[in-house]
């Protein structure tokens, strides 16, 4: 019987990445979206960090994990103890070369995207959209709009200081109080 | 027994580096450990999910908030539409929101120089509604820019929404000015 999600969850990245490279394609679906889940993140805020677009980094995610999960298959991933590296890598080749098809981010949406929640069992992977609001509405004004030039704006500490003709350092002692109350707020709502 | 969890990447750290603030040796030593740690993975999928809520959120029109051009600008590539007014101290202008509104902005201009703190008074119909520190200096061109949810406004009666803003320059309150939107009510096309 295949695992639950939630017994996925604890499996090690090296024994999901062994699992979808010891069994034929279209058998491992629950591991590929696990995969997914955990890495997309991390390539999504690399993809911020390197391509500077929201739409972009969301591309890079979908490709470079339906590409792992391919090499995975074809077993073309020597070492699936460094699955993450492998992950990197592809993700900086990508990136550089900012090689986006259509087919793929077509295909994977179909597979992981579409599947929300399904394949999010942390509890801020899909965060409560209202509730998102209404704790940002809660932040004080100079803390909202800290957080709004951050996630929203993508400006980093220094454009935000020349902004509200404070210190950089100042604007990240902002964020970072205002982020731990978002978090706070959001989190605290998802656990209730 | 259960293992220790690596700290090593704070949400703030990975914030600072999806903003782009760190060297490119800093970020790729980040890049490196975050890719092979589940605990920072874990970390790194909240700053992901809490940066798309916001931009959810935003993009959904249900925050009002001081805003700066870069903020207009983002939301003008992301095809929100923002209906503007501006503003000169003492004027009255005529304003309302249409259906297809997602947020109403107004420019206040006035006289910003020498101006510390700046203190927002908001009064609909003649009730006050809110009384609150303005977090930003005005832009280069002399003007606070806010925006609020369409959807808020187009609530509103026929009413007056007045905006006065002041500053204390040693010691003495100044006006710096008192702005009023003559709301008009619902319109539809």
């Amino acid at each position: 019987m295949p695992d639950t999600s939630d017994a996925l969850a604890a499996v090690a990245d090296e024994a999901l990445a062994r699992r979808i490279a010891s069994a034929p394609p279209g058998s491992t679906d629950a591991e590929e979206a696990e995969l997914y889940r955990r890495f997309a993140p991390r390539v999504r805020l690399y993809g911020r960090r390197h391509l500077c677009d929201h739409a972009a980094a969301d591309d890079l995610a979908q490709d470079v994990l339906l590409l792992t999960i391919e090499r995975l298959h074809d077993g073309d991933v020597q070492r699936p103890e460094a699955i993450g590296s492998f992950i990197l890598g592809t993700s900086r080749m990508m990136a550089r070369g900012e090689r986006r098809t259509t087919r793929r981010r077509e295909a994977i949406a179909a597979r992981f995207v579409d599947a929300g929640g399904q394949t999010a069992s942390l509890p801020y992977a899909v965060l409560d959209a209202p509730r998102v609001a209404a704790c940002l509405r809660a932040l004080g004004e100079r803390d909202r709009l800290v957080v709004l030039l951050t996630f929203y704006a993508d400006r980093d500490a220094p454009r935000i200081a020349e902004d509200l003709a404070v210190s950089p350092g100042a604007v990240r002692a902002i964020r970072h109080r205002a982020l731990e109350r978002l978090r706070e707020c959001v989190m605290g709502g998802a656990r209730s | 027994m259960t293992l220790p969890r690596c700290e090593r990447l704070s949400v703030d750290e990975l914030t600072a580096y999806a903003a782009g603030e760190l060297s490119a040796p800093e970020a790729s030593a980040l890049e490196d450990h975050l890719f092979s740690c589940a605990d920072c993975g874990v970390r790194a999928a909240e700053v992901d999910a809490l940066a798309r809520a916001v931009r959810s959120a935003v993009r959904a029109s249900a925050v009002g908030s001081f805003v700066t051009d870069d903020v207009l600008n983002q939301l003008a590539r992301d095809g929100i539409r923002v209906r503007m007014f501006t503003l000169s101290p003492g004027a009255f202008v005529p304003c309302a929101v249409w259906d297809d509104d997602d947020l109403m902005g107004v420019r206040l201009r006035g006289d910003f120089s020498g101006a510390g703190e700046i203190m927002l008074l908001q009064r609909v119909g003649g009730t006050e509604v809110a009384r609150e520190r303005v977090p930003l200096p005005a832009s280069p061109h002399g003007e606070l820019l806010h925006v609020m949810p369409a959807a808020i406004v187009r609530q509103l009666p026929e009413v007056n929404i007045e905006i006065s803003l002041s500053t204390t320059d040693a010691g003495v309150e100044r006006t710096i000015g008192t702005y009023t939107l003559v709301h008009a009510g619902p319109m539809h096309r």
